[in-house]
């Protein structure tokens, strides 16, 4: 039972972050489906600067988290400006500059990991090794039962995500940045009508998207698989998507979605080990949020309510 | 110095292919209720999205309390103390008033001295007290979604109010309303002037400018005609000069000559969604020749006759007979093809596809068949002469010919485009719902005389109206219905306006 909260919520927590991220974008008006090419080339930037300064000053990797984590915002909010760009200033379709995007992450980062591991570590491999960062229990409440869990062994990202997403909420909801974001993805014209800049916030939301998947991405690599390569990230991107439709693009909600996710993981995994299945056979328990997510669309579809303005291209001679 | 507080000199703006005004000059006082009239495409809008800092003049200067200044923009405009309020109104629906009214110029607080956040509450206070001083009779805390149109046009005078706007203009605010909301919205306006505010007035109707104006400037096709004084000019005078021409109220028209049945509706019963009968046992017939009139005031039925005579909507009980044939359950288009034109209430939505040009919406109705198609392939050619011949016939003015993308036409064009393609269809039968619903004096007159026309040709007319004038000036019989029933059936000789009145109220049975 521990573990699967412990579990469940180490998983949980970046998912929540990379959705924060998707909320702002669509809040303010942008398609985003890049959220996993952001949150992939964000942590290769992040676990390609740890793997570096690592063995040029020849620091313990373990010790490079922070490091590796500031890298991999700066890496998400850079690889964004391609998805903002696009869809900003060229107009393009946001589905499918989203989608390329994806791809292109999966397929950069591949090539460069590679690239890098022969050249400064001659060795061919598509993984740069990372280590598990550190974790810390609070006494005390540790042991009271079941809620005792969720202080044991605890990330200290999971701190920083929630930090940070309580942030996340006082700026989209109490100050005039938030306000206008999320009127510019409800009616444009009248931010516009304002005399406010739409495309500057919507370029601004599409970039703290970046930033907070990147997050999240290189969080996912320092704990969960211990590694970076290209396929540790597949399906998380679409899957904080799915949580931030179900939280209907609201923070708390959303967070609920997350949570529902990372205990069907940690369940589905805890299930598995404890049934002493063969290998071949858990990887079947590992589908467990994605058929969550399909039975939840049932349910969830009807009352739910996306932004107006989601995904117009804004023009403003149009009425 | 002069004692104009906006002055407009030699105002000239171009746009491809038109010349929206020519070198216009216009002084409007302090405290005063300037009206600008004019058809629709006479440069009403344009010269006042000058003054809003929407467009900049191709040539021309403009002063503000005497001092020259250049409008770059929406925001610049607001410095100045120019408020524009738009007939398409910038509401985010999720939000409330307040919240509305403050986007761009977010009144700030920190909390803790040090995390900034938007006073709502202080605001909510202020709007309360701004919406008392004009008698605006707002909630601010309430969504715009739950607002009715009127409500959110002030909100939309709120917004520049709250930005301290000394000149307010009104870009066509009566429009969308209805006559209780109009008579509200004009002692609001009459009571910001008296507040000492200046207001500009765009606007096509006459009755308007002579309620509450004081003076009035005429644009007729992108020039000034004249300035007037309210007062001293009738509303005859006012109209002759906005058309360029002498415009008649009342169409000239000759006796009915009605010949066979042409339309025979018989006990007709309609439901809506919800199940509920919107239409009940309704029975009347049209001959060729005749203009049958539905009155009745809005969402009694009248649109539910019309929509169940062309085949949008499902008939429940009763028989729909076109020349003896009866048609209950016949397709829209085996409905065309034997003979209905339909000229639909929502001319944008039913009417024209607008992102197509003009002459793909000429031949919306006929594209299928020879010689606009000929084995399933469609010619390029036919469409665009038969669009050109039905350009010059029926008068219909655009930007660029048959490439003019219908959305950029005025709604007088617009529905004139979509008389003309219902008219080449030559069907027995014509519906009009609304016709004129929209468009200026000018075209209405215009489409009248399209409608008489086409009975003297031996056409059977049923028009729905909201508009009783139109009603007693074009028809022959007039059914007046109310609650989904036909109270009175008789020719419109034998009634005078006020029984219709009564009987649209239901206040009369026969």
């Amino acid at each position: 039972m521990d573990t699967i909260i412990i579990d469940g919520l180490s998983f949980a927590l970046p998912l929540f972050i990379i959705a924060i991220g998707g909320i702002y974008s669509e809040k303010s008006g942008i398609t985003n489906l890049a959220l996993e090419g952001f949150q992939g080339f964000g942590a290769f930037i992040g676990a390609m600067s740890a793997v570096l300064i690592a063995n040029a000053f020849g620091t313990d990797i373990q010790n490079l988290f922070y490091v590796a984590l500031l890298f991999a915002m700066i890496g998400g909010m850079g690889f964004s400006i391609i998805h903002a760009v696009l869809s900003i200033k060229f107009k393009a379709d946001q589905v499918i500059s989203g989608v390329v995007i994806n791809i292109l992450a999966l397929a950069l980062t591949t090539f460069l990991t590679t690239q890098i591991n022969a050249l400064v570590f001659g060795a061919a491999s598509d993984k740069f090794r990372l280590g598990v960062s550190e974790r810390f229990t609070i006494e005390g409440v540790a042991n009271i039962p079941v809620i005792g869990a969720v202080f044991t062994n605890v990330y200290p990202f999971e701190v920083i995500i929630i930090v940070i997403a309580f942030f996340a909420w006082y700026l989209l909801y109490k100050t005039k940045f938030g306000m206008r974001l999320r009127a510019s993805g409800e009616n444009p014209h009248s931010v516009d009508a304002a005399g406010v800049n739409v495309s500057k916030i919507r370029f601004s939301a599409v970039l703290i998207s970046g930033l907070l998947s990147g997050l999240g991405g290189m969080c996912f690599a320092y704990s969960i698989s211990a590694n970076f390569s290209s396929n540790i990230y597949m399906g998380y991107g679409f899957l904080a998507i799915a949580a931030l439709i179900f939280g209907n693009w609201r923070i708390l909600p959303t967070l609920a979605a997350c949570l529902l996710f990372g205990f069907a993981k940690s369940g589905g995994a805890f299930i598995a080990q404890s049934m002493a299945l063969p290998s071949s056979f858990t990887d079947l328990f590992m589908i467990l949020p994605y058929v969550l997510t399909l039975l939840l669309l049932i349910f969830f579809s009807k009352s739910n309510r996306a932004p107006r303005a989601l995904g117009e291209i804004y023009d403003k001679g149009k009425r | 110095m002069s004692d104009y507080i906006v002055e407009m000199k030699h105002i000239t703006k171009r746009f491809p292919g038109i010349v929206a005004n020519d070198d216009v000059s216009i002084g409007i006082k302090k405290g005063e209720i300037f009206a600008l009239l004019g058809e629709n495409g006479a440069g009403k809008s344009t010269l006042m999205s000058i003054l809003g800092g929407m467009y900049e003049p191709d040539e021309g200067e403009i002063y503000i309390r005497g001092e020259k200044v250049q409008i770059s923009s929406p925001n610049h405009a607001a410095k100045l103390n120019i408020g524009m309020v738009h007939q398409h109104f910038k509401l985010v629906s999720d939000y409330t008033i307040t919240e509305n009214i403050i986007l761009g110029v977010e009144p700030m607080k920190k909390f803790a001295g040090l995390f900034p956040y938007v006073d709502i509450r202080n605001a909510n206070r202020k709007i309360e007290e701004l919406s008392k001083n004009f008698g605006l009779e707002v909630d601010p805390t309430k969504k715009i979604a739950d607002l009715t149109v009127s409500m959110q046009q002030r909100v939309e005078i709120l917004k520049v109010l709250y930005r301290e706007a000394e000149i307010l203009i009104f870009d066509e605010p009566t429009a969308v309303l209805t006559p209780q909301e109009i008579e509200f919205l004009l002692g609001i306006i009459e009571g910001l002037r008296n507040g000492g505010k200046t207001i500009i007035l765009i606007t096509h109707k006459l009755e308007e400018i002579k309620k509450v104006a004081d003076r009035c400037a005429v644009l007729n096709k992108g020039n000034l005609v004249d300035v007037l004084d309210v007062k001293e000019t009738s509303t005859k005078q006012m109209a002759q000069l906005m058309v360029g021409r002498e415009v008649n109220f009342e169409s000239a028209k000759a006796p009915a000559v009605m010949k066979e049945e042409v339309l025979k509706v018989d006990h007709l019963t309609v439901k809506n969604e919800d199940g509920f009968e919107v239409v009940k046992d309704v029975s009347f017939t049209i001959h060729s020749g005749e203009i049958f009139a539905i009155a009745g005031v809005a969402d009694n039925g009248q649109v539910e006759i019309a929509d169940a005579i062309a085949g949008l909507t499902k008939v429940s009980g009763g028989k729909v007979l076109l020349q003896g044939k009866d048609i209950t359950n016949e397709s829209i288009r085996n409905r065309t093809e034997m003979g209905i034109s339909y000229i639909p209430e929502d001319r944008q939505s039913f009417g024209l596809v607008l992102d197509f040009d003009l002459s793909t919406n000429l031949a919306l109705k006929q594209y299928y068949r020879e010689p606009f198609a000929s084995k399933g392939i469609l010619s390029k050619e036919e469409f665009e002469q038969f669009g050109s011949k039905l350009i010059d016939k029926y008068d219909i003015r655009s930007g660029q010919g048959i490439k003019t993308q219908v959305r950029s036409m005025s709604g007088g064009n617009q529905q004139k485009a979509i008389i003309a393609r219902e008219i080449e269809l030559q069907s027995p039968l014509m519906i009009f719902v609304q016709p004129t619903r929209g468009v200026d004096i000018g075209a209405i007159e215009n489409i009248h005389k399209m409608m008489i026309q086409q009975r003297d040709q031996g056409k059977a007319i049923l028009l729905v109206s909201l508009e009783l004038d139109e009603i007693m000036n074009v028809a022959d019989t007039i059914g007046v219905i109310y609650n989904g029933q036909l109270q009175k059936i008789a020719s419109s000789e034998s009634l005078t306006t006020n029984e219709v009145g009564e009987y649209m109220m239901g206040a009369k049975h026969e």
